[in-house]
């Protein structure tokens, strides 16, 4: 499965959601299929809340990580 | 008279500390009141509005408890003033304005003290849009006279005749049910992930307490922006000490009471001054940043990430000048008027939410407009 990462730190409320919600539209057959995974490195504290509850919604499967000043929120396929 | 026994050193301790964990909260629940309104109207989020609702709610029934127990001893407190049509204009323009800069007048310390370059950016738009306001004022005070409502009444309770418990109790009753119902719901809890995250119902709580022990002990709510205005006179009589000279609005003193706590009187103004505006509102902005900057590198996240679209910067800096500008139109800014003014039940404060609210909808269609044209790099 290919991984694709996207650097969305320091940005203004609500472009990080904004942001994750278009890259998950523009690739979702590919996503639903299984193909690829999104990563959205991310600063904003707002945006753990409403990037999992929105994609959730959607039916994605979504995990939030918190790494070295950062978190990381990873996007894939339907969940189970 | 000893540095230690001077009013403004009292009361600049107590700004500092309340500010210190005013920005501290803020950081740990993201309490970012532009947020609030912006995804009330674009994505139909409610819960962060809803604790909203509980921080004034319960400041309307910790004011008036206060107010009840003799601890208030001016009230309505300073720099409220009776309703005008300029307290929605004014509102209308702080709205476009907070949602542009990506957060209010607070919500702008408290994510720059996390390391937000494009709130810094916010910060500086403030303090132009401040400046901007002083040349316009003599024009804008005649309009504000002539559009005053309700002359030498400030509160509802003033206008309609009653003791104030009784309009405080008509809103904090039905309020507090509702509230109590979206409780037993659990519509007041936010599912999080950040490390550290405080519940915004909590945080409300605490910003309501912080607020009524700003009001018992300083005599007024959490204030900041004519410090703003300070900061911007100080640079203008710098840089053009002559036009400096010709504004009027740097000249005035409205703040004048008597603070309960030491005895003295405090007395203020837009001008860059050292006074008691000064020595009440810098340490408090101080303490917001600090409080922020703190929680966020206890928690290992104060970052500084300057690499962002430029059109997020060209946002920031003309929303933190709306803001700026409007602040000293409406007068003054959102957390004067809704957590300070709105739970005495100020008919200015109310003016002010109502123009707020279609502000914030208008900034929230622009914010997503421009937004949507940037690119981002994927790797």
């Amino acid at each position: 499965m290919d991984r694709v990462e996207f650097d969305i730190r320091g940005q203004m409320c609500p472009s990080t959601f904004l942001v994750a919600l278009k890259e998950i539209n523009a690739r979702a057959d590919i996503l639903r299929e299984g193909f690829v995974k999104l990563c959205f490195i991310i600063d904003n504290r707002d945006a753990t809340v409403t990037i999992p509850e929105s994609a959730s919604n959607m039916g994605y499967a979504v995990t939030v990580e918190k790494k070295d000043r950062y978190y990381c929120i990873e996007v894939s396929g339907k969940r189970d | 008279m000893s540095l230690f026994v001077h009013p403004y050193f009292l009361i600049g301790i107590i700004s500092l500390l309340l500010g210190l964990a005013a920005g501290f909260v803020m950081h740990r629940s993201d309490f970012c009141i532009a947020g609030m309104y912006r995804d009330l109207f674009l994505f139909r989020r409610t819960v962060m509005i809803k604790s909203f609702m509980l921080l004034v709610v319960s400041s309307i029934v910790l004011f008036e408890a206060a107010r009840r127990a003799g601890l208030l001893s001016v009230y309505p407190f300073p720099l409220l003033y009776p309703p005008t049509a300029a307290n929605p204009i004014g509102g209308f323009l702080f709205g476009v304005g907070m949602v542009l800069a990506g957060g209010c007048v607070v919500g702008t310390l408290y994510k720059m003290g996390a390391g937000s370059v494009l709130s810094l950016t916010a910060f500086a738009g403030l303090i132009c849009g401040s400046g901007l306001y002083a040349d316009i004022h003599p024009a804008w005070i005649v309009f504000v006279r002539k559009t005053t409502f309700f002359p030498g009444k400030i509160t509802i309770a003033q206008i309609l005749g009653v003791d104030p418990v009784i309009p405080v109790l008509a809103v904090a009753v039905p309020g507090a049910l509702l509230l109590f119902f979206w409780h037993k719901r659990g519509a007041l809890i936010r599912p999080a992930f950040a490390a550290g995250y405080l519940q915004p119902y909590k945080a409300a709580l605490a910003l309501s307490l912080i607020g009524t022990i700003s009001y018992i002990l300083i005599g007024m709510p959490m204030g900041v922006t004519t410090s703003f205005t300070k900061i911007a006179g100080f640079i203008e009589s710098a840089l053009f000490p002559s036009h400096y000279d010709s504004l009027a609005f740097y000249k005035t003193m409205p703040l004048n009471y008597v603070n309960a706590l030491t005895g003295a009187v405090l007395t203020g103004g837009p001008g860059p001054n050292y006074d008691a505006l000064a020595a009440i509102q810098i340490p408090l902005i101080t303490g917001i940043i600090a409080g922020s900057a703190l929680s966020a590198a206890l928690l290992k996240e104060l970052n500084i990430h300057h690499r962002v679209p430029f059109r997020q910067y060209v946002l920031a800096a003309c929303g933190g000048t709306i803001m700026g500008l409007a602040s000293r139109l409406a007068p003054t800014c959102n957390v004067w008027h809704l957590l300070g003014g709105l739970p005495i039940l100020s008919a200015s404060s109310i003016l002010f939410l109502l123009g707020m609210l279609p502000g914030a909808w208008l900034g929230g269609l622009l914010l997503v407009k421009v937004l949507a044209k940037q690119g981002v790099r994927s790797t």
